[in-house]
């Protein structure tokens, strides 16, 4: 067998500019896409020790931001024990995040943490870095 | 002059945003073209007698002392002479957790026959106290070590960069079987009665 190549990342940020009404309540979408043959943990994982997809995300002049909103896991087992039941994000999830901006552009700084695995072994938690761009107008 | 200014500096402002999405986008695109992606080490574990799974299959298995949970040291030489499965694992490992109450039974089941196992809590950063709570949990028994860094690259597992993996040393001391990923219950219970019975 030859060693299994590392993936650099196991998950993808889908940046996109994204425009909101200034001074006004919103909720911008941000896209995550998990590598076709991965999955990760989600928000909240069902067993103890794993460890939660979570972003964190830096204050910004003139963003006021509410708590961010997770989506559901699937539930996910390993063919070889069908019975343990891991509650995962796989494919495409959005994490939701509610905004009050200032006009003008504005840049929001964060880090997603993640734990990947594929259908039998699991990968060292990881950190993707992330930058939510968008425009109050 | 002062609006000239403002309007370069506004450009260098917008252009700089641009490219941040830009190289946003490109490492998206980095990462869900990777061509390793078919590549599961899980698909592999399944099979590993005919292929070559590890370097030190059929070598020697490398020496370590280590601490257990309760600070005590404990060598692979102390099994010398005993069949014995080195098992990497870690806390957040989801299909660790699925073999190691398979290897709890083993120990006990092989115990007659010196079969011993050993696991090495490959995330030693996480605490002896969430380390020891997790394998409580899962009703093992056997040693739990705490890893140093040293192991991890005497045994590969830090270049292979995913868990868990087992190496299965024989009475001789020489590493019979490798497994990479989680692997069906009866496969992994063929190869510790092969490493009972020695070397091919």
């Amino acid at each position: 067998m030859d060693a299994p190549a590392k993936a650099k990342s196991y998950v993808a940020y889908a940046a996109e500019a994204q425009t909101v009404a200034a001074g006004k309540s919103t909720v911008l979408e941000l896209r995550f896409r998990v590598i076709e043959g991965y999955h990760v943990n989600s928000h909240t994982p069902k067993q103890d020790f794993l460890i939660p997809t979570t972003l964190k995300l830096d204050a910004a002049d003139g963003v006021k931001a509410g708590p961010l909103e997770y989506p559901a896991g699937k539930m996910y087992s390993f063919s070889f024990d069908p019975t343990e039941k891991l509650d995962v994000y796989a494919g495409d999830f959005t994490v939701k995040l509610p905004v009050v901006a200032a006009a003008g552009e504005h840049t929001v700084s964060g880090v997603l943490r993640y734990q990947a695995c594929d259908n039998a072994a699991c990968y060292p938690p990881k950190t993707l870095p992330v930058q939510v761009l968008f425009t109050a107008k | 002059m002062v609006a000239v200014i403002s309007l370069v500096l506004w450009a260098g402002w917008h252009n700089l945003r641009a490219r941040r999405l830009a190289l946003q986008k490109e490492q998206e695109e980095h990462v869900l073209l990777l061509p390793d992606v078919p590549q599961k080490p899980g698909d592999e574990a399944v099979d590993t007698k005919t292929d070559s799974p590890s370097p030190l299959l059929h070598k020697p298995a490398p020496q370590f002392t280590l601490s257990t949970l309760d600070g005590k040291e404990v060598s692979l030489s102390d099994f010398k002479g005993r069949p014995v499965v080195v098992n990497f694992w870690a806390t957040w490992c989801a299909p660790c957790k699925v073999e190691m109450p398979w290897f709890e039974e083993f120990s006990k089941k092989y115990a007659a026959d010196g079969f011993a196992v050993l696991g090495l809590a490959d995330d030693a950063d996480a605490g002896k106290d969430a380390i020891a709570k997790s394998a409580g949990k899962l009703g093992v028994t056997y040693p739990i070590l705490l890893t140093d860094g040293n192991v991890q690259k005497a045994y590969g597992t830090d270049e292979a960069g995913y868990l868990p993996m087992s190496f299965y040393v024989d009475k001789t001391g020489k590493i019979v079987e490798v497994t990479a990923g989680l692997g069906p219950k009866d496969e992994l219970e063929a190869k510790v009665k092969e490493t009972i019975a020695g070397a091919k």
